[in-house]
């Protein structure tokens, strides 16, 4: 898939990201907020299409094995990759045209919310959080829309066993 | 209007109609209503004299079209308030994808538009093509794209089946509405069990293709019902569009902002309904789409009514688009990858995501795949995210509700067309 | 049949009278429901007993061997009292209606009166069944019955004062006999009569909530209105007035617009009553399955706005037509 012009260009132009061809651009989370205004109220990026988390828990660095020859791999923290994405409807001249970019957000700390921006995000970063667990700061009403209120644990974490009960469901 | 050739095409030229373009979009000034009511609102706030009775239509309630919990807090008869509840259908369906290959993945996502579920296979099985970067045989698009749109067919004429249900009541003029659309419905049910040996949830695509080939008489068999439910659609409009209660109960309610509707995400026939031109078909071409011409009907009121011309109008252009591809189908393989049996036998090759989505009956139906890279786990998905077109909708309710009476939240509700099992997962 | 003593005549007429127009109700929901069948293209129940004919015996049995549940915050007085007294009201109107000629259970001077006023008490045991459920769906369906029948009462009286002023008399074997001899008044003075026909046939559509007007009882949005929260017997005698006082309602039309038991010629007699009561209801019945339902507000604005005018319309110009003549 290829991203639109002026989109590549506001992104690597104004904001300094690096663009991957599937996810999109890889933002700070510092440039979320601003990034996201700037796609809508310049670029026309006004459907918003979905917010996804994805949890990737903790890898232990593995040492360098001197006897078969591999180096050292680090680690990788417990950290939620937070992926948008945007459309831009259709006009006469030109087709529609999406838009992508993902932040990565350390386990324990927010991600900036685009509810104020998209008012659609506010339900979808509420699932997210109910499902990964990822909070988003400033959101109007962040609690679970999926699993019931008191439910412990979130439950697409990949530390989270399909298996796991929670009386009296199952 | 008996015209099975073309749909109504809105082409700009309305009358009195005024447009003026938001985003680049092209929109009808009078359905632009800022500012819009704020679902947050503290009831204390609205009116401290004023004797308000919260209502709980409850998860299980005649008209919810599933189990749907809504708040609604009223005065008199008419929602100053809605705080809808969603989960009641949750069935982790994204979790077990973490579980399951990319094989068996296909029944499960069945059930989750269990109204149209081929798009859901649809829908997941080209996101899963996208990420191992297979190619679709020709013959395969045109079944795909084929039964693509009976499917939307069959989808709207359960929708107004329902509608007429929440308008009249089981017992009653709803009642004769319903069994009529459903007896219908059952022709096309019979066409898909022939060519799949199942009524619903057919787990027909895979990844690569289609699992089952048309077998021979289906073709012709299918242009006879076509052209037979094309008629129906004709007595569907008499009896419905020209009925006096029809209109009265829906022209003028639940009028949608388009703008509104852009930013919560909803897209299908209910923007469409608001005068925004905008097919997932048409602009981003999928299977067989790019072979055919489509006609997307628009129109400009934004109420209910409009809501179901644009879909009896979408009916007669799914049923022209198939009747047209029928004529047609090329000959081939149905798959490109060897026939995909065993769990293991699609992998992915790297583990970034990839999106892919199909203009559903209800919208923009899409799914977010992440690859696996880890050990041993290249054959089931690392996570999977689907992105529902009935959720956005439902998003909706808080700001469409307040101001309305109940009677007019329900037909509201109903002309959304949600479906619970898309909404929760 | 006509006896002496008032108190006998009343006894016998009324245990006739009543008890068939209660079978004929009874068998009326099988014959609705074949009717419907048949209108959806399906058959409708046939199982039990020949072409389904003991279904209505079935759905009383099932109806009385359920459990009576009674919500334990809801008013008990008023909640036990309201579906009895539907029954009672709907029942009590039987009292003046003529089905042959003298066969009668009260021939009272202000027949039709005393039938509209009764009519008119319909309102307090639905709205007692929706206040004394202690539910919100009942209440809403409560007071959206009370404003209804409130509404509709004033355009079903001016309808009906149409053929009280063309006969001259409140008695209701009166208006029937000034319509022998084929001049009934549905079709005379042609316009106004059948306007006025219309008009009280509408009207009391809406006193007995049916759909077109049936929003109290809104399956879709209040789950079951006034009787959500009746189970059981109660229940069923809810179901049963409502029908029973549909029938009643086609028996009164006959009798003011129809011209009640006139036939042919010479050939006075029950059947032709029988036949235009049957047919009134068959009518309602198809309506009933055609139509979707009007929306609160639309049915009073329709009332006020259109009704009322009309009716008042219609006693001027019989009133008029009256002193001209």
């Amino acid at each position: 898939m290829s991203w639109p012009q002026d989109a590549i260009d506001l992104c690597t132009d104004r904001f300094g990201l690096t663009l991957c061809e599937t996810e999109g651009a890889t933002v700070e989370r510092e440039q979320l907020v601003a990034l996201a205004t700037a796609l809508k109220n310049e670029l026309d990026f006004r459907f918003f299409v979905y917010v996804v988390s994805v949890h990737y828990p903790a890898v232990d660095p593995i040492p360098a094995d001197e006897e078969k020859g591999t180096e050292a791999v680090d680690g990788i923290p417990d950290h939620t990759v937070v992926h948008y994405r945007l459309r831009r409807m259709a006009t006469t001249e030109r087709g529609t045209d999406t838009f992508a970019f993902r932040t990565t957000v350390p386990t324990g700390e927010d991600c900036p919310t685009v509810s104020d921006i998209w008012v659609g995000a506010d339900w979808q970063e509420r699932e997210q959080y109910d499902l990964v667990g990822t909070v988003f700061s400033d959101h109007p009403d962040l609690r679970r829309i999926m699993m019931p209120e008191d439910w412990p644990g979130h439950p697409l974490r990949r530390d989270y066993a399909i298996e796991t009960q929670h009386f009296p469901w199952r | 209007m008996n015209d099975l050739e073309s749909a109504p095409i809105n082409t700009g030229e309305d009358d009195g109609v005024e447009w003026t373009t938001v985003g680049g979009v092209r929109v009808p000034v009078d359905l632009i209503t800022p500012p819009w009511p704020d679902p947050y609102m503290d009831i204390e706030d609205y009116d401290p004299d004023a004797d308000l009775m919260v209502l709980n239509m409850g998860p299980q309630h005649p008209s919810t079209h599933g189990v749907l919990r809504v708040k609604l807090v009223l005065d008199g008869e008419i929602c100053v308030k809605c705080v809808p509840y969603l989960g009641y259908l949750h069935r982790g369906v994204e979790k077990l994808c973490e579980k399951l290959s990319y094989v068996q993945i296909t029944p499960i996502v069945d059930k989750n538009d269990y109204v149209s579920p081929m798009m859901n296979e649809l829908a997941i099985n080209m996101a899963f093509e996208k990420l191992i970067q297979a190619e679709v045989p020709r013959r395969s698009r045109y079944i795909r794209t084929i039964c693509a749109e009976i499917q939307r067919v069959g989808s709207h004429l359960l929708w107004l089946g329902t509608f007429g249900l929440d308008m009249g009541g089981a017992i009653g003029g709803g009642g004769s509405i319903f069994m009529h659309t459903f007896r219908e419905r059952e022709l096309l049910l019979d066409l898909f069990e022939d060519l799949t040996g199942c009524r619903f949830h057919y787990n027909t695509h895979m990844v690569g293709g289609n699992r089952h080939d048309i077998p021979a008489g289906w073709a012709d068999k299918a242009t006879k019902v076509l052209a037979e439910l094309g008629e129906r659609c004709f007595e569907y409009e008499q009896f419905v569009r020209d009925n006096e209660i029809f209109r009265a109960r829906t022209v003028g309610v639940g009028i949608v902002d388009p703008v509104l509707a852009m930013e919560l995400g909803i897209s299908g026939p209910i923007l469409r309904a608001s005068g925004v031109d905008v097919d997932l078909r048409r602009d981003q071409p999928y299977a067989a789409y790019d072979e055919i011409e489509i006609n997307v009907p628009t129109e400009t009121t934004g109420d209910c009514f409009a809501r179901y011309l644009v879909r009896v109008a979408e009916m007669r252009e799914s049923i022209r688009i198939a009747t047209e591809l029928l004529k047609g189908v090329p000959e081939g393989p149905i798959g490109s990858l060897k026939p995909v049996k065993l769990p293991g036998a699609v992998k992915a090759k790297h583990g970034l995501g990839v999106y892919s989505a199909i203009e559903s009956p209800r919208g923009e139906l899409g799914t977010f795949v992440v690859g696996n890279t880890e050990r041993r786990q290249a054959a089931i998905p690392y996570r999977c995210k689907i992105r529902s077109p009935s959720m956005h909708a439902l998003q909706l309710l808080p700001y469409l509700c307040p101001g309305n009476n109940l009677s007019d939240i329900i037909v509201a509700l109903g002309s959304l067309d949600p479906i619970m099992g898309e909404v929760d997962r | 049949m006509t006896f002496e003593n008032p108190w006998i005549h009343g006894l016998v007429m009324g245990l006739i009278i009543g008890n068939v127009s209660l079978a004929i109700t009874g068998y009326s929901i099988w014959f609705e429901r074949k009717f419907a069948g048949r209108m959806q293209n399906r058959p409708g129940p046939t199982v039990v007993g020949p072409w389904g004919l003991l279904q209505p015996v079935a759905d009383v049995l099932k109806l009385m061997q359920k459990e009576d549940i009674t919500p334990r915050s809801a008013d008990k007085a008023l909640f036990n009292l309201a579906p009895p007294l539907t029954v009672f009201v709907a029942l009590s109107t039987l009292a003046v209606v003529p089905v042959a000629p003298g066969w009668i259970i009260a021939d009272l001077h202000i027949g039709i009166l005393f039938a509209l006023a009764l009519g008119s008490l319909m309102v307090f045991p639905v709205w007692m069944a929706g206040w004394a459920s202690n539910n919100k769906y009942a209440l809403l369906g409560g007071m959206r019955s009370a404003a209804q029948s409130i509404s509709y009462e004033i355009p079903l009286l001016l309808s009906a004062t149409v053929p009280i002023i063309l006969a001259d008399s409140f008695r209701i074997t009166d208006i029937v006999e000034a319509q022998l001899g084929g001049n009934w008044f549905a079709f005379w003075p042609p316009g106004p009569g059948f306007a006025a026909f219309g008009l009280f046939f509408l009207c009391s559509l809406a006193e007995s909530n049916r759909i077109p007007f049936d929003i109290p009882e809104a399956e879709s949005e209040l789950v079951a209105g006034v009787s959500t929260e009746y189970t059981g017997m109660k229940f069923g005698l809810f179901y049963l007035a409502e029908y029973l006082h549909t029938f009643i309602i086609s028996m009164v039309a006959a009798a003011l617009f129809l011209g009640g038991w006139d036939g042919p010629g010479d050939h006075d007699g029950f059947i032709w009553m029988a036949l235009k009561t049957l047919t009134l209801f068959v009518f309602i019945f198809w309506i009933r399955w055609s139509y979707m339902r009007y929306r609160s507000d639309q049915l009073m604005a329709m009332c006020w706005k259109f009704f009322l005018p009309l009716g008042l319309a219609l006693v001027m110009f019989s009133a008029l037509w009256v002193h001209a003549s």
